[in-house]
């Protein structure tokens, strides 16, 4: 039996190398911040707010989404979106984790399961 | 918007650039209210739910540090190492200058020893807290400053990529033969020198019989004695090159000699049953021979100083050396081990 404060840190440090490559994946239909957060929890990738908050500002510092602020709605939001760099990025790291997951499941001994 | 989130977000904004304040300032206020309304809309009380997210973003100045991606550590991984070094490097050689210079500069002004000893202590403690503020400081500086970027690169450029050729060597455990013929010619040298001082007279008395330098009546029965010792010193030294290293037992012996030599050698001084008094008289400095005078404090406490480093030092390669068998025992094969 895993300790469950063990098996959590490890599934949190697993999860933290992806959650770039999920917001530039899930970006790519443009979203503002909270409903991304809801998005993200929804396809079973929970993240932290203020993990993703000061990530999405980062990601756009670094030209890898786009934002724009709407202010039709009913509060103003400022809604990101995946550039075509951040589109390319999302692709190479798409395969890197496809070939890490496959890997994986070599090492396990055996075809996916 | 309640004053909780108002005094929320001014905590958080506080770390914000001008520049950015009012954009982060907006995006957060509709990302709390929508966190809010969902948690309303689900049956939450207000109150309770405006607690609830806002400490689900954390605290305000984690999450300001992490927008503007300054670091939440004072010295990182990667500069640690380099700091580290450094620090020790300058501790180790400044710190006791300081207190030697210091106790230096509080004898020549007229203190007496206890307080040259005190002032020496002083002096090295603010040198150790200067170095370790000047160091610390300069280091957090490359840490976070933007400009210092480059200089951060540099640093861990000059001192580059670790190699094996870094790797420090195993201390020496085997005791090899030069160090023994050392070991025996210092006690030896000794010897000789005791032998030396005890027939040193460099004044005459009145009726032109010699003044001898050491006091005669006490010295006449501690010298052999003490070269007693030195020898069995030399052959010590002999036995534990033939067995190859130093071993509990042998740093015992070593021990216990020492402390023959040390503990009759320190009482004379101290007693100022040294130094012949008519030869200090002579010399026309009195206080030479005196047990509470300047030479022979000195020379007692030389002989402590370096008696508790030598004892120290062999029980310490004597630990080394039956670490280091343990492990060979321990992975080497059954053949190797025995050897």
């Amino acid at each position: 039996m895993v300790d469950d404060e063990l098996l959590g840190t490890h599934r949190q440090e697993l999860r933290r190398g992806t959650v770039v490559l999920a917001c530039l994946l899930a970006l790519r239909a443009p979203e503002y911040g909270y409903a991304l957060l809801k998005r993200l929890d929804a396809a079973g990738i929970p993240s932290d707010a203020n993990t993703i908050y000061p990530l999405l500002r980062r990601l756009e510092e670094r030209g890898l989404l786009a934002s724009e602020w709407n202010t039709e709605d009913t509060r103003p939001r400022k809604f990101y979106r995946t550039s075509p760099a951040g589109d390319e990025l999302a692709a190479q790291l798409m395969i890197a984790m496809t070939d890490l997951t496959a890997s994986l499941h070599a090492l396990n001994g055996g075809p996916e399961r | 918007m309640t004053q909780l989130t108002e005094r929320y977000l001014a905590a958080a904004l506080r770390g914000i650039p001008e520049s950015q304040r009012s954009d982060v300032e907006r995006e957060f206020r509709s990302s709390i209210a929508d966190a809010l309304e969902d948690r309303v809309s689900a049956g939450e009380d207000r109150a309770m739910a405006e607690k609830a997210v806002l400490e689900g973003l954390g605290d305000p100045v984690r999450l300001a540090a992490g927008i503007i991606g300054r670091p939440l550590h004072l010295i990182g991984p990667d500069l640690f190492v380099e700091y580290r070094q450094l620090l020790f490097m300058l501790l180790s050689i400044i710190v006791p200058i300081a207190g030697v210079v210091s106790a230096a500069i509080a004898l020549v002004g007229g203190d007496d020893y206890a307080g040259a000893v005190v002032a020496g202590i002083g002096g090295a403690w603010t040198v150790a807290v200067q170095i370790f503020f000047w160091v610390t400081v300069t280091f957090a500086f490359f840490e976070r400053a933007d400009a210092a970027r480059e200089a951060r690169e540099q640093i861990t450029g000059a001192t580059g990529r670790w190699t094996v050729d870094r790797l420090p060597a195993l201390p020496a455990v085997r005791v090899s033969a030069g160090e023994t013929v050392g070991e025996v010619l210092t006690n030896v040298l000794s010897i000789g020198g005791i032998l030396l001082l005890s027939g040193a007279a460099w004044f005459t008395d009145a009726s032109g019989d010699p003044i001898p330098l050491l006091n005669s009546a006490v010295w006449g029965y501690w010298s052999p004695v003490l070269i007693a010792v030195l020898v069995a010193l030399a052959a010590l030294q002999v036995v534990v090159f033939f067995a190859g290293r130093w071993t509990r037992p042998l740093a015992i012996g070593h021990a216990v000699l020492q402390l023959a030599f040390a503990v009759p050698f320190t009482a004379l001084a101290l007693t100022g049953s040294l130094i012949n008094p008519a030869f200090a008289d002579a010399l026309g400095w009195p206080p030479l021979a005196h047990g509470n005078g300047p030479v022979m404090l000195a020379v007692a406490a030389g002989t402590v100083l370096v008696t508790a480093w030598e004892i120290f030092d062999r029980f310490r390669r004597a630990r080394r050396a039956e670490a280091t068998k343990a492990g060979v025992a321990g992975i080497g094969e059954p053949g190797q081990a025995a050897r």
